[in-house]
């Protein structure tokens, strides 16, 4: 992973700083220094200003806290949801692709059911079932963001199950969790480092999505998304409460993206020609 | 003769899957607070009206049998009432259809009319070791900026400065067709970012790939200009991933148009599914999800019969890659 | 009279992750109107980039360090695109080695050669460009897809676009390495047969030394980037006076008698980064001393031929054809 991330371009590298800056930034609240993210703390719709830097929103809270609180909120919401799909795709994908025949065709099937819903909607079945609030957005991110990574890494580790090292290591006699640990998973884990970072930016995109249309993140829990829903009422009289965590959700939806793109390129790099 | 087989696998496959999301949904909605009665009939339904929906749907039968029951409603366009207005869903859908077909139509037409071009363009010119970081970074926005932020921003622009376009609000066109237009512009163009960026990105990796190809290697060598090497060789050969993305597209111009129209306050099915949702009018939202998946199934069948058509090699042995 | 295709000093790199790495170092190499040239050596040899540069069709990575290319008279390397697509079109002609991935899968036979055809001639009948080609039922070959045909088929079919304009150089890389050995010979009469009536000199690049022994008025062989060895194809591979020569005669079968042993090339191919001190072979070489190893050899004119060795001289133009290997 170190050696990868060494091997990327300046343009990546950048994407990987911002991350680490945004991640950082969501840890500031516990230190108590950007001040309460709940408490009226001045005047209702202040333009940002040296006492309010991103302003303050329509009850008077100051929108630095709340940003700060909803960068913590999207991205452990989002993290929390990308492990969960890691763990269930890297598991399902492993299997299906290794074993294939039945268990291949059965987690295929059901995998290509979760793929026909687009990824909002599905966001809203879920959201409708659960209702609205944080586990329904994880349960969301989750189930969007498993079936483009439970076919690639089961297209991993179908390419790796056929090697002559595989089959000489089960016909020497190694044991089925050896053989997945030491051959097959290390083959799928640039697939799912990959897949893992573009699932993180569906994460935030969905939790957004979800939160806008007031079925994620509740009020007064702070989100990008959430926090995008209530500025949009106010668009007019005080835009700073959309631009502001409008603009920190695309800085990290873009850093990672570039990230992600960066981390495949360098894990496949391709040739280019010339047509003269 | 190889050909119809493949399709016809295809077309199984579809079936299959719509199968599995009939059923998915159906549990789903068991599962929606309030459970099945309430969801067709609303909250305050009678006791006698409870009773003769348990007949009608056979609430007392086995489980298979009511998603059987449900299903044939289903099939035949029967997708219950919904409980806001009292009318039947298919007839409220029928109503909402025209205003999100035409936003997703105009934007799909963009992404591809912009998309392809751009993402061919990028690719012929590419140098090794990837394109510019400006280029790169103007590509990763395209794909970054979600539509409701992309939504907001331009209610708020154009809200200050119209330019003689719309943002928020609907206008008909059978009322008004410049003033329809000028209203659907703008969500439209909010809408096809993504996809716009998505094909370019596609695009560019498709003909990046047939690029490299030894067929075009022979055409250089036979001193073929570069614009009709692409003309005849790379466009056709590029087609077939961006042709699948079309699929992938349409689905998610479904998702976004949801978005869209809740932002811009437009009367199509998106806005209405969303509003079933906070007002738990769950009829609705069981027919528009089937309906957005169904879309979606039929789509990617269609595109997969296009690629038969485009790539000769596919259905038989040489095509297996 | 100047000749056809005059590659001189070429020297081209690829960059590498320890350095640029040189496929061509220093090669120089002449074909004369109408007239047949093998191009022999291993893999890694040079081969193949010298036969893509006879038509400035090298890949993008490649690096042009000096040297010139010319083709009847015009120097490839300086061309605007235009010009070089003029000269393609006109004086030149490329097979490849794998035939069937060098059609467009996606069109028809039939269309392809007629847009090989249009594009360097007026019209003509495809018909007929297929039956020179000695190919049978041309109306289903021209309505099929490449991948129906056979390799035999689609490398007829390829060099009948190759030979549409009737160049005046085609360039055959390999192109019967991948196909049955009874279609070979068939493959390699057509494309001779061709050219002696066109009047079309070919640069063939092969492994099949017995094969240029018999077809080729010259061979030359090349090692570590350089063309080490330049003469009459028959003379030169029976006696060679380069010990690479000796060394890759010894390695052919086909020319060994019955019973007798084929000896393999001993090491590798070398890797250049930078321009070797000594010859390039030395390390390999079972007749190498301290000259070989610290001077860079140039070209010796010996018995019609010329050699790039030091001991030239000495061998004259019989090395001994078993000296002791060094393992």
């Amino acid at each position: 992973m170190r050696k990868a991330i060494r091997g990327l371009d300046r343009l990546s590298r950048a994407g990987l700083a911002c991350l680490l800056v945004l991640v950082l930034l969501a840890l500031v609240p516990l230190t108590g220094l950007a001040g309460d993210p709940d408490e009226i703390a001045g005047p209702r719709l202040q333009p940002p200003g040296p006492e309010f830097w991103m302003g303050t929103d329509n009850l008077g809270r100051a929108m630095l806290p709340r940003v700060l609180e909803g960068i913590g909120t999207t991205l452990l919401l989002s993290s929390a949801a990308v492990a969960v799909t890691a763990a269930v795709s890297t598991g399902f994908g492993v299997l299906a692709g290794y074993r294939g025949g039945a268990v291949n065709g059965l987690v295929m099937r059901l995998v290509e059911v979760l793929y026909a819903f687009p990824a909002i909607i599905l966001a809203i079945l879920v959201a409708a079932v659960m209702g609205p609030g944080r586990p329904a957005a994880l349960a969301a991110i989750v189930l969007v963001t498993i079936p483009l990574m439970t076919r690639l890494v089961r297209g991993a580790a179908a390419g790796v199950a056929g090697r002559d090292y595989v089959t000489s290591a089960v016909i020497s006699g190694a044991r089925l969790p050896r053989v997945l640990g030491r051959h097959v998973l290390p083959n799928v884990a640039g697939t799912v480092a990959v897949q893992g970072t573009y699932a993180l930016s569906v994460g935030i995109t969905v939790e957004g999505g979800l939160s806008f249309l007031g079925l994620g993140v509740q009020p007064p829990q702070a989100s990008l998304g959430s926090l995008i829903a209530e500025g949009t009422g106010y668009l007019v009289a005080a835009p700073w409460l959309v631009s502001g965590p409008g603009a920190v959700l695309v800085v990290a939806i873009l850093s990672i993206n570039v990230f992600g793109d960066g981390l495949r390129d360098r894990l496949e790099p391709r040739e280019t020609r010339s047509l003269v | 003769m190889r050909l119809l087989l493949w399709w016809g696998g295809r077309a199984l496959v579809s079936a299959a899957t719509l199968l599995g999301v009939s059923i998915l949904i159906f549990a789903a909605v068991r599962m929606m607070p309030g459970g099945f009665a309430e969801t067709v009939l609303g909250p305050f339904a009678t006791a006698d009206q409870k009773a003769a929906l348990a007949e009608q749907y056979g609430l007392d039968q086995p489980i298979p049998a009511q998603y059987w029951h449900w299903l044939s409603a289903v099939v035949t366009g029967d997708f219950g009432t919904s409980m806001i207005s009292r009318t039947p869903v298919a007839d409220e859908l029928g109503a909402r259809l025209p205003v999100t077909a035409e936003l997703t139509l105009i934007a799909i037409a963009v992404a591809l009319l912009a998309g392809v071009p751009l993402g061919v363009l990028t690719a012929v010119r590419a140098r090794p070791g990837g394109g510019g970081a400006a280029g790169r970074l103007l590509s990763g926005l395209g794909v970054s900026v979600p539509e409701f932020v992309l939504a907001a921003l331009t209610v708020f622009l154009f809200s200050r400065y119209a330019l003689g376009l719309r943002a928020g609000g609907h206008v008909p066109f059978g009322e008004d067709p410049a003033g329809n237009l000028r209203s659907m512009i703008l969500p439209a163009l909010v809408l096809s970012i993504f996809a716009l960026s998505a094909t370019a990105r596609t695009t560019r990796d498709a003909v990046l790939n047939v690029l490299v190809e030894p067929y075009v290697t022979a055409a250089v060598a036979r001193g073929e200009r570069p614009s009709s090497i692409v003309l005849h060789h790379v466009l056709r050969n590029a087609a077939a991933p961006v042709v699948t993305l079309t699929a992938t597209i349409a689905a998610y111009l479904l998702g976004g148009a949801l978005i869209v129209e809740y932002a811009f306050n437009l009367p199509g099915i998106g806005s209405f599914i969303v509003q079933a949702i906070t007002r738990r009018d769950y009829a609705v939202v069981q027919a528009g999800v089937l309906l957005a998946a169904a879309v979606f199934i039929v789509m990617n069948m269609l595109v997969d019969l296009a690629v038969g058509l485009i790539d000769p090699r596919l259905g038989t042995e040489a095509g297996g890659k | 009279m100047s000749a056809l295709l005059d590659v001189r000093g070429l020297v081209v790199e690829y960059p590498g992750a320890g350095g640029a790495v040189r496929a061509l170092d220093g090669a120089d190499l002449t074909v004369a109107e109408g007239e047949t040239v093998g191009l022999v050596g291993e893999s890694g040899s040079g081969k193949s980039t010298l036969g893509a540069a006879a038509g400035r069709l090298l890949s993008r990575a490649a690096r042009v360090r000096a040297g010139s290319v010319s083709v009847a008279g015009e120097s490839l390397l300086e061309m605007g695109s235009r010009e070089i697509r003029r000269v393609r079109r006109e004086r030149l002609g490329f097979v490849f080695q794998d035939p069937i991935s060098h059609l467009d899968p996606t069109m028809r036979v039939g269309a392809q050669l007629r847009r090989a055809v249009a594009g360097r001639t007026k019209g003509g009948d495809i018909a007929a460009h297929l039956e020179r080609v000695r190919l049978d039922d041309v109306r289903r070959i021209a309505r099929a897809y490449p991948h129906e045909l056979s390799g035999g088929m689609a490398q007829r079919v390829a060099i009948a676009m190759a030979m549409a304009a009737r160049p005046r150089l085609l360039v055959a890389d390999e192109p019967t390495a991948a196909l049955d050995s009874q279609v070979r010979e068939d493959v390699l009469d057509v494309v001779f047969g061709l050219a002696a009536e066109a009047g079309t000199g070919i640069l063939w690049l092969s492994h099949d030394l017995p094969a240029v022994a018999r077809r080729c008025d010259r061979v030359a062989v090349m090692y570590g980037g350089r063309v080490v060895e330049d003469g009459p194809a028959a003379e030169v591979l029976a006696r060679p006076s380069h010990p690479y020569t000796a060394a890759l005669a010894r390695s052919a079968p086909g020319k060994a008698e019955r019973g007798e042993r084929l000896e393999p090339v001993p090491g590798r191919p070398p890797v250049l980064v930078g321009e070797p001190a000594g010859c390039a072979f030395a390390p390999r070489c079972p007749m190498a001393d301290d000259r070989c190893a610290g001077e860079r050899p140039v070209p010796v004119r010996i018995e019609g031929r010329d050699v790039l060795c030091h001991r030239a001289e000495e061998t004259g133009a019989a090395v001994e054809i078993v000296p002791a290997v060094k393992r």
